[in-house]
């Protein structure tokens, strides 16, 4: 294969809370990036997961599914991800699969981060 | 700057049809739905159902690549068809050598049966039943899947929508 970068991610810690920015679409390809990243975080016992989608304007069931996955593994941890700035074509993504009803989203990262 | 765009109407009078192939590989999805998203711009799609054009296709060329195709050398196939009122793509893959038509595998009816939001997988056919006006899953002479899926540039268009699974090739 020939090793294309992947989406933008970039991680920003404040304590025990990591806000992760997104730049990009997150398709299967994405996904697989994103999931690698939440999971390094969960392996450093970081559990409260702010993801902001601010700067994404796709997104596919595989990437909603990686983020749903996570929240399961930092719940036992009394962790949570929550999602932010999520724009009304990726809403109803979340909405059609159902993930809006596991998922805590929240209009803003002020928002998010606050609900910790 | 391309020199030559062709009329609209020179587009949509006739049934025309771009085939690409590609490797089995995730990295080529997004090029696939950037093509997509901008043939259904020029098509007259208003800019919602494009958006369901573009997470349609990505998922069913997630699911070519992710079960019907053994690795990177395998190759997904696929045929968008459009004329003044109807934009069909056709994603078709060539199975694994493991597993021949996912589809006979009963994959479908499982992910049919087994779906809830707190699943992680198995969310891509159920949105593609969702989104498009028309779905049929269709085993292939290759021993793989074709999904077929077909969107109304205008919905009183639509003959009958509906969703098909044919499982004899």
């Amino acid at each position: 294969m020939i090793p294309i970068p992947a989406e933008n991610i970039a991680i920003r810690t404040q304590g025990d809370m990591s806000i992760i920015d997104v730049n990009g679409d997150l398709d299967g390809y994405a996904a697989s990036d994103l999931r690698k990243e939440l999971e390094t975080l969960v392996g450093q016992k970081q559990y409260q997961l702010v993801v902001n989608l601010a700067k994404v304007n796709h997104i596919n069931s595989t990437a909603v599914g990686a983020l749903v996955a996570i929240a399961k593994q930092v719940r036992q941890h009394k962790g949570d991800v929550k999602i932010c700035n999520l724009a009304d074509s990726l809403k109803r993504t979340f909405d059609l699969i159902g993930a809006s009803k596991v998922l805590e989203i929240y209009a803003s990262e002020k928002e998010a981060v606050g609900a910790f | 700057m391309p020199l030559f765009y062709p009329p609209k109407w020179c587009l949509m009078k006739i049934q025309e049809h771009v085939e690409i192939k590609f490797p089995s590989d995730m990295i080529y999805v997004g090029p696939i739905r950037a093509f997509i998203v901008r043939l259904a711009q020029r098509l007259g799609f208003q800019p919602l159902r494009i958006e369901d054009i573009e997470l349609a296709a990505d998922e069913v060329c997630n699911n070519a690549i992710e079960h019907g195709s053994g690795d990177h050398r395998a190759c997904i196939s696929i045929l968008v068809s459009f004329n003044r009122t109807r934009f069909e793509i056709l994603v078709r893959d060539s199975g694994t050598n493991n597993q021949k038509h996912w589809l006979r595998s009963g994959r479908l009816r499982d992910v049919r049966c087994s779906m809830s939001p707190e699943s992680e997988r198995g969310h891509g056919i159920y949105l593609v039943e969702t989104l498009a006006d028309e779905v049929e899953f269709k085993l292939n002479e290759l021993g793989g899947t074709d999904v077929r899926m077909a969107f109304y540039l205008d919905t009183l268009s639509c003959p009958s929508s509906g969703i098909t699974d044919t499982i004899h090739a």
